[in-house]
């Protein structure tokens, strides 16, 4: 690393790098595969249009087969009439997001060779995906299948959504594309991308820095276990060798990192590009929020005014204060509460957005939230679950 | 005619870091040290916007409302002033100009600057077997600025804390032409008016300010523009490191390939885009004021001495636990002034740490009413996925594992043991609030192990080149072994011997 430094020739320690890749894809695809290496079959799919819900609350809506709810018994079925050989198919992937983190899924599936009985397997719920089922070493899994399903049991906190589901021969071709779609999925930024870059989809089965670091290692004790025996070049060599490999790893990871901001910065500019301050928050998460709250501030004095805001949910509530700045806004961070009645004084003013709990007489022209005791207020501005109110 | 007043604000600010830089001192002119522009440019630039927040504090002490012309113009001035004085002083420095020949005018030697600045950047001063590498990193490193600038200068503000605690104090400021403070909800209410409240009312405001400055020199409020600082403080500091690095006796393209291992990390690429956290100016504040110790450990110049502190002071106005790892300096500077006592001492202060934290884990003491029991649940798969397996620093800690490992023997080495006890307080200060608090919860849920450990991350990414650099040196050259009787006998050492030695004179 100095000027007297000659870099090797990076040819050999880069073919010794892709070469422990290939080794560490092997080992992997070893215990991976669920059968057949290379079987002749072909992927099949099953969209939105396939499915149905025999119990359940849910329907197709934009693209989505969305379940909603559990029927009164607490459950909900989502099937599919198939016509497939289970033998030829190795793997079943449910292409779903949003399903809550304890929810209870299960895989069903009906066969011909036994038409009367229902087989299950427990579905994996990861990062609010469902984990591939794999099924070749089931011993329900025989014959022609000709229904498949998905049930869940239990009361659902949140809706979640299917796009689709395909059944997977799983040889090691298509585990290793499955892998490279992995790696190479659009992560495009969310409420958590500022806390932790996953590096493609959220589930990974081979996360690529892994992948890449054991291959590291791997190159790096076989290029010191040949020096031990050969000795055909110097400890030196081996060093820069290791670095150029960390160095080519470290480039094939930023480049993946690279071009997902490529994609990312595309997309911010499809949705911002081109438009002033206000058009960007009009075409934000909370467009309509910052709509309403720019009415409200019309309605406001120009100087700073107290202001309290009420809203059910975190995000809403902190967003409508960061818009009402530099008034002098209250909003709780962490808790959908107001203050009692008697902190409020005259001239404060209260912007309430999709929350329950808040009443307001209009004759009387009083206000009152949270069962207390109410407080004299003016409305001055009604927007669609909305309201700003003048304290008397 | 707002979006240029923005860039000729932010372009000043960075001027002024670099002229206050450049005015302080110095036996040694930057341009005769290896890297010793880039560093200029680039701790220019961080000291520079960080000193403009200074000036903010000031402004708002004395009453006087924030404006494009009350922040820019004594910013200009004093750019101008200190320019101006710093460029007359190097025209007179000994040796510099003798004569009126045609070589040594102004003109000729501002052509023969830039003609040499000119060859750096484009490498043709390089080996031939250098040079491509040089221009491919450069431009890599290029491809990624502007990406970030495209979204820092388009998306609005996105991360929740930054619209819930950050940039609120931004807005009021701005809007009011001066600091207000923020207060708790009791305070709050009690003020009936005067105070503002927000979801972190006691957290420092210098990212606010740097809104702030950017907001007046654009001359409206605008939460996507008004971070472009972010990008700024970024490309800053690849430049510092750069200049660090080869300080460190680093070639020009081993020191490109760390600008670009410091500068590609994407959870730092993330906070720039995203921008509005106080995570990662902090973490370039604090890695900037560690290279300007070392620094000064090397060159002993009251001029790094006052940079270095002027870096360490940024720290905790950024953020809260900005305090802690400012004082992480202090290991660095007790190792490198006492090169055998310090590490020494360090070592024991750090094992007392790590077993008062143990004692505390295995036991319930209480004294004076507070339970000092420690609870040690560590979640280790979400350590594993946050530093092995999710992309949040590419291969930093399997590299950083890896250089402890190989260069294990190097790592109280003279020129490596400072940022070895940096990184080694900072990873027992990031252990002990992820392993032994309630932190442990935003580890398990990936909400904050990412950020606290961000702020060291570049130091660490600086200390595995380091300790990499050290480990391929003793692998070239047989290490030379004195013999005991003679190394006892040898005098004490000077403050610190290695430190002595110029830097070597690296192409």
């Amino acid at each position: 690393m100095t000027a007297d430094d000659a870099p090797p020739r990076p040819t050999r320690p880069l073919l010794a790098l892709a070469a422990a890749i290939v080794v560490v894809l092997l080992g992997y695809l070893a215990f991976t595969v669920p059968a057949s290496w290379f079987p002749s079959s072909t992927l099949k799919q099953w969209g939105v249009r396939d499915m149905t819900l025999p119990r359940g609350i849910g329907g197709a809506v934009n693209g989505e087969f969305i379940v909603s709810a559990t029927d009164a018994s607490g459950q909900a079925y989502v099937a599919i009439v198939t016509d497939l050989r289970a033998r030829d198919y190795a793997a079943i992937t449910w292409d779903a997001r949003n399903v809550p983190a304890d929810a209870d899924v299960h895989f069903l599936w009906r066969t011909d060779y036994a038409p009367r009985k229902i087989f299950s397997e427990p579905v994996t719920v990861e990062a609010g995906r469902l984990l591939p089922v794999v099924l070749a070493n089931d011993a329900g899994w025989l014959g022609h299948v000709t229904g498949i399903g998905l049930a869940i049991r239990g009361t659902l906190v949140q809706p979640f959504a299917i796009s689709g589901v395909a059944a997977k021969p799983s040889g090691a071709v298509g585990i290793l594309q499955d892998r490279a779609r992995e790696w190479l999925g659009f992560e495009r930024w969310k409420g958590t991308s500022i806390n932790t870059i996953i590096g493609g989809d959220d589930v990974q089965q081979l996360p690529l820095p892994l992948l890449l670091a054991a291959s590291i290692g791997i190159a790096g004790a076989a290029m010191l276990l040949w020096r031990r025996f050969r000795g055909s070049f110097g400890m030196a060599d081996a060093a820069l060798a290791i670095a150029i490999m960390f160095a080519a790893s470290w480039f094939v990871l930023d480049a993946r990192w690279t071009w997902n901001l490529a994609r990312q910065a595309q997309a911010t500019v499809a949705q911002y590009g081109g438009k002033d301050w206000r058009g960007k928050h009009l075409a934000a998460e909370d467009g309509p929020l910052f709509e309403f709250v720019e009415k409200a501030r019309a309605e406001m004095p120009a100087t700073p005014a107290r202001i309290f805001v009420a809203s059910e949910a975190d995000y809403f509530r902190e967003r409508a204060a960061f818009h009402l700045y530099p008034h002098n806004v209250y909003a709780e961070p962490r808790a959908n509460t107001l203050p009692t009645s008697n902190l409020l004084k005259p001239g404060d003013w209260m912007l309430v957005y999709q929350r329950r709990g808040v009443q307001f007489d209009p004759t009387a022209g009083k206000l009152r939230w949270d069962g207390g005791a109410p407080v004299s207020a003016q409305l001055k501005l009604r927007g669609e679950g909305a309201a700003l109110f003048l304290i008397q | 005619m707002d979006i240029i007043g923005l860039k000729f604000g932010l372009l000043l600010v960075w001027a002024f870091g670099i002229a206050c830089l450049a005015a302080l001192p110095r036996r040694t002119a930057f341009g005769d040290e290896p890297g010793g522009r880039a560093w200029l440019i680039g701790a220019g630039g961080l000291a520079g916007l960080f000193l403009a927040t200074l000036w903010l504090r000031a402004l708002s002490l004395a009453g006087i409302a924030f404006s494009a012309a009350t922040i820019a113009l004594p910013i200009l001035a004093a750019t101008l002033a200190l320019g101006a004085w710093s460029y007359r002083r190097n025209r007179r420095a000994p040796g510099e100009t003798d004569g009126t020949s045609a070589r040594d005018t102004p003109g000729a030697r501002m052509r023969g600057a830039l003609a040499e600045r000119g060859a750096a950047i484009s490498g043709r001063a390089l080996p031939a077997r250098d040079r491509l590498l040089w221009r491919l990193l450069l431009a890599w490193l290029a491809l990624r600025a502007l990406l970030l600038l495209v979204e820092v200068a388009t998306h609005p503000l996105f991360p929740w804390d930054a619209w819930t605690q950050w940039a609120t104090k931004a807005r009021v400021w701005y809007e009011l032409g001066r600091i207000v403070p923020f207060e708790r909800t009791d305070a709050w209410f009690a003020a009936t008016g005067v105070t503002y409240f927000d979801a972190g009312p006691n957290y420092p405001g210098t990212v606010g300010l740097m809104q702030v400055l950017a907001s007046n020199f654009l001359g409206r409020w605008d939460d996507t523009l008004m971070n472009l600082p972010f990008w700024m403080l970024a490309v800053a500091f690849a430049f510092a490191i750069y200049g660090a690095l080869r300080a460190m006796e680093f070639t020009p393209t081993w020191a490109l390939a760390g600008t670009w291992l410091v500068s590609s990390l994407p959870l730092a690429n993330t906070h720039v885009a995203l921008a509005g956290y106080a995570d990662l100016p902090l973490a370039i504040y604090f890695c900037a004021a560690i290279l300007a110790c070392l620094r000064w450990l090397r060159t002993r110049e009251l001029a790094d001495a006052a940079l270095a502190l002027l870096l360490l002071a940024a720290c905790p106005l950024l953020k809260i636990p900005g305090r802690i790892w400012a004082l992480l300096a202090a290991p660095a500077l007790l190792t490198g002034l006492l090169p055998r006592l310090g590490p020494r001492i360090v070592g024991a202060a750090y094992a007392a740490t790590v077993f008062g934290l143990l004692l505390l884990a295995q036991t319930s003491p209480v004294i004076m009413g507070y339970h000092l029991h420690l609870e040690f649940a560590p979640d280790w798969e979400a350590l594993a996925n946050s530093f092995f397996l999710y992309d949040n620093w590419h291969l930093l800690w399997y590299g950083a594992l890896a250089a402890a490992v190989l260069g294990r023997r190097q790592l109280l080495s003279p020129q490596v043991a400072p940022l070895t006890m940096v990184v080694a307080g900072g990873v027992i200060f990031v252990a002990f609030v992820l392993l032994f608090t309630n932190a442990r919860n935003w580890l398990s849920d990936q909400s904050t192990v990412n950020r606290a450990t961000l702020h060291m991350a570049p130091v660490v990414a600086i200390w595995m080149l380091a300790v990499f650099r050290a480990w391929t040196e003793t692998l070239r050259v047989p290490a030379a072994r004195p013999m005991p009787a003679a190394e006892e006998a040898l005098p004490p050492p000077e403050p610190a011997p290695e430190s002595a030695a110029p830097p070597a004179a690296a192409s």
